[in-house]
């Protein structure tokens, strides 16, 4: 009986004795933050999760090219009801700070910030290979720039964060930094970067669409664009074309999944069409565009929302011989697309988006779609040069730049002998139609004349009630009660 | 037979009846029969039968025969120890059916309170026993389904397909996140579905309440715990029992939608008000007739079955039950179905006198076709209820048809009953659940028993798409993902239990013990495209873009648990436990939890001075206090990590590490703070049964998301929760059970009440937590400080606009250049609650509560002679339900169908002021969130009736049964309800979208014992 004790009690002891080790568990899927940042492999694992937030639906996914909805260039269409509400509500400038698509724009940058600050922190002390970590840092302070170049366009004033945080951080409630700090950090992160990184041509392999000299030498230049500095746009503009880029023959092959990251090509937005995540999923490989503006409930491509159907204004702004109609949209009596004859019932305005379709040979799902997004093509780079020599006042010079775009959609040189004003106007005419929906528009309609040009455009097609105060979105209300340290912008 | 020689012998008959009646006056004559527990009409051996005021008496035999001598008009005395006494009066038949129940008070009943039994009368806490008699006879594919209604302070709420669990709810709602309570199944603490479990094995079901009866399951006795005990075998001769169950079920209610000519008089509105082009097809929307119901197609009736045997028994060294069971559903709606096999095996051994062992096992294998991973299904019926009723289902030639064209006016919805059937979801799970004992008594009152369990869960998830072309969303690939998954929990239990009688007033019962038990999880997953054949459904037979997906996670617990019961002459009753637990889901700084709780009782009845209250027959007070714990909080909160994923550079695969939650490494348990003071009272001889109790429930440490800014760049989405907010539930449970009728006619009732009211006391900061959210761009509810839990949130409707004028007078709502575009006559009014002027978010209120007043059951049950009958009642009160369904079934602003309340929409001034215009678009938003949505979930409903008989004895004898009774039931016969959706029995936060209605069943069975 003893025995029967003693192994009684020395069960219970065992259990007791325990086991620390026996609660221990980690999880099983993740890498712990105190190990990492210790060899190149982690370094380059991090910098190309900076990456990736681009590819979210509160960017280039979804929110960037919306934004040429409430610019005026179309209309959401979706499927009505509380579908695309909030775009609804944002191109009838009715937004308030509760809105989803604000929410989107102002979520979107700041955890593509945190990876660039966590690698611009902790790769410095990494001990690799030089050449490797100054591209990774410059890859790092590349996008860190961009991330805040959307924020200070869409928002004005934002939080600028610079390193990692955790709640005892003193500025974990931060409050807005004025604008010019935002642009002058945003200029230096773009410089730091142009000396930092190698040019487009040094990529090969899985490092092709990685971030190159040019791109940030373009980006600075759009930044410098932004700001009106246009002395400083020129020489940003001809560094870029020193460095080879050139358009492509075929306006097409910029939207293209057969000609990805194209000649023309200065930064772009990967997409796969992997289906390894979900759809709506911040990690999904999977381009939206081409599912999201195909002719709602058609056979066009895989998926087919209807979003996105441009206005009978903007396709009647397509000069006669415009060979970029037919790429960019859909209309009634159009060529077929991948066999399919368009219907003007369609969509609400008459006509759909055509640009970034793939038809369902390539793409045949809704989220199988590969194609990358042009963020930065030098198109837009010729076209930024031409009105900077126009603005500084050499109207003559600025044709030639601008004609190369003309001449690639099959229309004629612009007339000579315009006025500065006559070709404002007709260079800003020519961004609207070449970068069509491609998000670009928002940013030319308020940063011009400090936005009044937007305005003007905007009451001439109808919206009439847009004042100065929508040309910047308003704080999310989530963020607003979330940090009491923010202030409203004024108006909402 | 000719039909004089028939009554002829009828007529003999008669007369030799009557002969017999007039002679066996005043004469004896025996009487035999059989006596049935009534709990589960199995016969009860050993029962003192007596002829009142004389001296005979007998006892019943193994199968509960018996019989006795007695003067007719005599009076029998049936008495047996556990069961009470009555008194039954034969009148002149020869042969009878008694039935004794064992007493509702039967204060030596025995009651499952974790790591151990009490006599019900000795139970402090708050525990609730629910009878188990009639699982076996209803068509209730589990004791969830079985115990609705039936316990005061448990609602459950059974709605989903065919093999979908119950939720529950103890008390109310005791946190905003996980809140339902522990499943202990016979000793060992399994996230077990229910439906694991065939109902018929199950010998008791009790929920321990409140925190005194809880604490001992400590950080996980939080949301209340239930204790399911399967049956034993019992000494004396074994037993075969044979339960054979049939039935059919149809949808109890269905949503009408409009007809084809109905749709198109609407979509013609509709369009014209939204300045669209009408369809030139629909001129004549008469000439359209009925056209296709979609929602009746994709319903059916479908039959049900059930089958289980069991055989059991026992000497005084062991004993044994076996069961194997077959349960097979068909599911009201297409290709849904549930299938399970159930084997129970429970042994005991006494091997030695101071040393016993025991198992029990329970293998289960289901499969739930219709329901793929991660809750996918073939079939939706919100996407049904839209379909558009001039598209036929098939073409001419038998195929599915297509959306028939321009969606503004034929919809945009996938032909669902093609998808319905085409698309083949399927889960196949494959369950062990069991222990293995040892009980050793060391020194007499002093036992030790040391228990290993394991619940081991196996199951595989299939979707299969082939290749369809129906529009829009026609599959241009096929398609098979598949997902394996192993659950694996193992449990080790020792304790030492002291059990002494001091003198003859002190009895004390000691309980020390340690419990550890952990979990792993695993799956893996593949999807593939391409195939190239629909004959070869296996991963390796597609072609096309494969991926792959697999992932783990992990906890363990470790406990130390102590209790003490001490009573005094049966009068002053005490309890303490206290339970530690240190668990791997705490963070680094808050390892260790400990849970300790007290309670009294005062059985006034036993004293002296209450000798003469003669009515009251026993009478106890109970107030107890207690600390128990939530450690369903997430293996992982407190880790800080990085997450690996994929990205892509111009299609090459890459990876990437990154951040995405702030981590939060003080996490701990939620906590419950409960009291508890209850009365049991027992009257007219236990009669009337009374239990009343009331409690304050205080959950504090609740877990809620932390407020992290955006600009942090972690998740604003996914954060980290903190322990910040606290919610208070209090209420009132009341118990009846009466038995009205004694004798040859016998009539219960149990009735049972709950009150609870429940508010969040406190968030972590001001800012609402938004709920619901089922990917329709809304948010339902919102928890908030000062309200319950998941109270909706919107606008507030105020009726119709019924001229300009009437839109001007009021607050901007939409503007515009027309009436397709800007609020218009026939729009509904928001009302303006900040009075600014606009209707915008700053006018969104509380509009409704989804949590319940109260909760009711009554069942009452009827015998005479063979006859029983039951019929049972619940219902719940003061619920609001979101019909979500109608934000589009009633939006009358796209191509969809809509619900027949759509007729009654506005058409003009002073044609209505609830439904608004049909336009195009909604510009007034008429399906935002508000009140419209808003309906009263109250409902009675008649949940079960059940009408049995059991054969005389003599004829089962004759049959070789020792008892034979067959019945007929029906399931939710009938509700009594506003509520305009399919069943008020929505889901646990009371929205209603495309859920799986409640179905009638009507099912006759026959249950078998040999």
């Amino acid at each position: 009986m003893k025995v029967v004790v003693f192994i009684c009690l020395s069960a219970m002891l065992l259990v007791a004795a325990g086991c620390k080790k026996y609660l221990d568990k980690a999880p099983l899927d993740t890498v712990n933050s105190s190990n990492f940042f210790q060899t190149s492999q982690d370094a380059i694992n991090a910098i190309n999760a900076c990456y990736q937030p681009m590819q979210r639906p509160k960017l280039y996914n979804l929110r960037m090219w919306t934004s040429d909805i409430f610019a005026g260039n179309s209309v959401t269409g979706a499927g009505g009801g509380t579908d695309g509400i909030e775009t609804v509500e944002e191109a009838n400038f009715t937004t308030d700070a509760s809105n989803a698509g604000v929410l989107d724009l102002y979520r979107g940058p700041y955890p593509g910030i945190l990876y660039c600050n966590l690698v611009l922190k902790n790769v410095p002390g990494i001990d690799m290979d030089t050449v490797l970590r100054d591209r990774i840092i410059g890859e790092a302070k590349f996008l860190r720039a961009n991330y805040y170049f959307i924020l200070v366009r869409y928002f004005g004033a934002v939080p600028l964060i610079l390193e990692p945080q955790s709640p005892s951080s003193a500025d974990y409630y931060p409050k807005r930094t004025a604008v010019p700090a935002i642009y002058q950090q945003i200029k230096q992160d773009l410089n730091d970067a142009i000396g930092l990184l190698p040019p487009r041509e040094s990529y090969t392999g899985s490092d092709v669409g990685r971030a190159s000299k040019g791109a940030a030498i373009a980006t600075l230049a759009k930044v410098d664009l932004t700001l009106g500095d246009y002395a400083d746009v020129i020489p940003l503009c001809q560094q870029v074309t020193a460095l080879g880029y050139k358009l492509d023959a075929n306006y097409a092959d910029n939207f293209s999944t057969a000609t990805k990251n194209s000649p023309e090509s200065i930064f772009e937005i990967q997409y796969s069409g992997s289906t390894l995540y979900g759809f709506f999923d911040d990690l999904n490989q999977a381009s939206w565009t081409s599912p999201y503006m195909g002719p709602r409930n058609t056979n066009f491509v895989g998926g087919a929302y209807g979003w996105n159907q441009p206005t009978r204004e903007f396709v009647n702004s397509y000069e006669p011989g415009d060979l970029r109609k037919d790429v960019t949209i859909l209309y009634p009596g159009c060529p077929a697309f991948n066999g399919n004859v368009y219907d003007s019932t369609y969509s609400t305005t008459g006509y759909n988006v055509r640009k970034f379709l793939v038809p369902t040979s390539v793409s045949p799902q809704y989220n199988t779609s590969a194609e990358d997004f042009p963020a930065l093509r030098y198109a837009d780079v010729l076209l930024m040069e031409a009105e900077a020599l126009n603005e500084v006042g050499q109207t003559a010079q600025a044709a030639a730049p601008l004609n190369l775009v003309r001449e690639r959609a099959g229309l004629p040189d612009i007339a000579g002998g315009l006025s500065q004003d006559d070709f404002r106007t007709v260079v800003l005419h020519e961004r609207r139609m070449e970068l069509a929906f491609e998000g670009q528009r928002w940013f030319d309609l308020i940063r011009i004349n400090k936005g009044q040009y937007g305005l003007d455009f905007l009451h001439s097609i109808g919206h009439t009630n847009a004042t100065a105060e929508n040309l910047l979105l308003p704080i999310p209300l989530a963020e607003m009660q979330a940090n009491p340290n923010l202030a409203q912008n004024p108006g909402y | 037979m000719p039909f004089n020689k028939l009554c002829f012998r009828k007529l003999i008959f008669l007369a030799t009846l009557s002969f017999f009646y007039l002679a066996g006056l005043g004469q004896d004559r025996v009487v035999s029969g059989k006596v049935l527990d009534k709990d589960n009409n199995m016969p009860v051996s050993g029962v003192s039968i007596q002829v009142k005021n004389s001296n005979v008496g007998v006892t019943s035999d193994s199968n509960g025969d018996f019989s006795i001598r007695a003067r007719l008009g005599s009076t029998l005395i049936v008495s047996s120890t556990g069961f009470g006494t009555l008194e039954y009066a034969p009148g002149r038949a020869n042969t009878v059916i008694i039935r004794i129940g064992r007493l509702i008070d039967a204060l030596q009943d025995v009651v499952v309170v974790g790591y151990g039994t009490q006599r019900k009368r000795d139970i402090t806490g708050a525990v609730a026993s629910v009878g188990t008699r009639d699982f076996a006879s209803l068509p209730a594919p589990d004791a969830g389904q079985a115990v609705e209604g039936k316990a005061a302070g448990v609602q459950v709420i059974a709605s989903g397909p065919p093999g979908n669990n119950v939720t529950f709810r103890v008390r109310g709602t005791g946190t905003i996140n996980d809140a339902d309570p522990l499943i202990v199944v016979d000793g060992v603490p399994a996230d077990a579905p229910l439906n694991n479990i065939n109902p018929d094995d199950i010998a008791s079901f009790d929920v321990l309440k409140d925190a005194s009866a809880s604490a001992i399951y400590g950080s996980r006795g939080a949301n209340g715990v239930i204790l399911i005990t399967t049956k034993r075998g019992h000494a004396g001769q074994g037993r075969l029992a044979l339960n054979l169950m049939s039935g059919r079920q149809q949808a109890a209610k269905v949503v009408k939608m409009l007809d084809a000519a109905q749709f198109a008089a609407l979509n013609n509105e509709m369009l014209s008000n939204g300045d669209q082009a009408v369809n030139p097809a629909f001129g004549n929307p008469d000439t359209l007739g009925v056209g296709t119901d979609w929602i009746g197609a994709l319903f059916r009736t479908a039959p049900m079955q059930k089958y289980t045997v069991s055989y059991s028994g026992g000497t005084a060294k062991d004993d044994y039950y076996v069961s194997a069971s077959m349960f097979d559903q068909q599911g009201i709606v297409q290709n849904t179905a549930y299938k399970r096999y159930t084997i129970q095996f429970n042994n005991e051994a006494r091997v030695l006198p101071w040393l016993k062992f025991g198992n029990n096992l329970a293998l289960t294998a289901d499969d739930k076709p219709g329901m793929g991973a991660n809750g996918a299904t073939s079939y939706d019926i919100r996407n049904t209820l839209a379909s558009n009723p001039i598209q036929p289902i098939y073409n001419k030639d038998g195929s599915y048809s297509n959306v028939l064209g321009n969606p503004l006016w034929y919809g945009d919805i996938t032909n669902q009953i093609g998808t319905a059937h085409i698309n083949q979801n399927d889960t196949k799970s494959y369950d062990v659940l069991g222990s293995l004992y040892a009980e050793v008594t060391l020194v007499p009152g002093l036992t030790f028993k040391t228990t290993g369990g394991l619940q081991a869960q196996f199951y595989n998830n299939r979707s299969w798409a082939p290749v369809y072309n129906f529009e829009p969303n026609p599959q241009t690939q096929s398609y098979l993902s598949q997902q394996s998954n192993t659950d694996l929990t193992y449990l080790w239990d020792n304790y030492l239990t002291y059990d002494h009688l001091f003198g003859s007033d002190h009895h004390l019962t000691v309980l020390a013990g340690t419990s550890a038990q952990n979990n792993r999880y695993n799956y893996i997953s593949g999807n593939i495209v391409n195939f190239p054949s629909s004959v070869t459904q296996q991963l390796n037979s597609g072609t096309g873009a494969a991926n792959v997906g697999g992932d783990g996670s992990e906890w363990a617990l470790l406990s130390f648990m102590g209790r003490v019961n001490y009573s005094y002459k049966d009068k002053y009753l005490v309890t303490a436990t206290v339970r530690r637990d240190r668990s791997s889901r705490f963070g680094p700084d808050n390892k260790y939890g400990t849970f300790p709780s007290a309670s009294v009782a005062w059985r006034i009845s036993r004293e002296s001075f209450f000798k003469h209250v003669s009515f009251i027959n026993d009478l106890k007070l109970r107030a107890g206090y207690g600390v128990t714990g939530n450690q369903n909080i997430g293996n992982y909160s407190f880790a800080s990590n990085l997450n690996i994923a994929q990205y892509n550079f111009n299609n090459n695969i890459v990876s990437i590490v990154y951040p995405l939650v702030l981590p939060n490494p003080d996490v701990q348990w939620e906590q419950v703070e409960q009291g508890n003071i209850g009365v049991d009272a027992a009257l007219f001889r236990s009669r009337l049964t009374v239990t009343v109790d009331a409690y304050i429930k205080n959950t504090s440490k609740m877990l809620v998301p932390a407020v992290v800014p955006v600009t942090t760049g972690y998740s604003s989405t996914t954060v980290p929760s903190v322990n910040a907010a606290t919610m208070q539930n209090k209420g009132i449970e009341l118990t009846i059970g009466s038995r009205n009728l004694v004798g040859a006619f016998t009539w219960n009732t149990d009735f049972n009440i709950s009150f609870n009211a429940n508010r969040i006391t406190s968030l972590n900061d001001s800012t609402p937590l938004y709920v619901d959210n089922y990917g329709l761009n809304a948010n339902f509810g919102v928890d908030q400080k000062g309200h319950p839990a998941n109270e909706f949130y919107g606008y507030v409707a105020d009726g119709l606009f019924q001229t300009q004028e009437d839109v001007a007078a009021h607050a901007v709502q939409q503007v515009g250049t027309k009436s397709s575009n800007s609020t218009s006559p026939g729009d509904i009014r928001f009302k303006d609650l900040n009075n600014d002027g606009l209707i915008n978010s700053g006018d969104m209120t509380y509009i409704g509560n989804p949590n319940p007043k109260f909760v009711f059951g009554m069942g009452n049950s009827f015998t005479y002679k063979g006859a029983d009958l039951n019929i049972f009642l619940q219902g719940v009160d003061g619920n609001k339900i979101f019909n979500a369904n109608n934000i589009y079934q009633e939006s009358m602003s796209t191509g969809e169908n809509e619900t027949v309340r759509t007729l009654r929409r506005w058409e003009g001034a002073g044609t209505g002021n609830f439904m608004p215009r049909a336009v195009y678009g909604d510009p007034n938003q008429n399906s935002r969130i508000s009140t419209r949505y808003i309906e009263d979930g109250s409902y009675l409903r008649i949940k079960n009736v059940t009408l049995g008989y059991t054969f005389p004895g003599r004829l089962a004898q004759s049959m070789r049964f020792s008892s034979i009774r067959v019945y007929v039931s029906c399931s939710n016969v009938y509700t009594f309800t506003h509520y305009s959706g399919f069943d008020p029995e929505v889901g646990v936060n009371g929205v209603d979208y495309s859920v799986y209605p409640v179905t009638r069943i009507l099912s006759a069975g026959i249950n078998l014992n040999l």
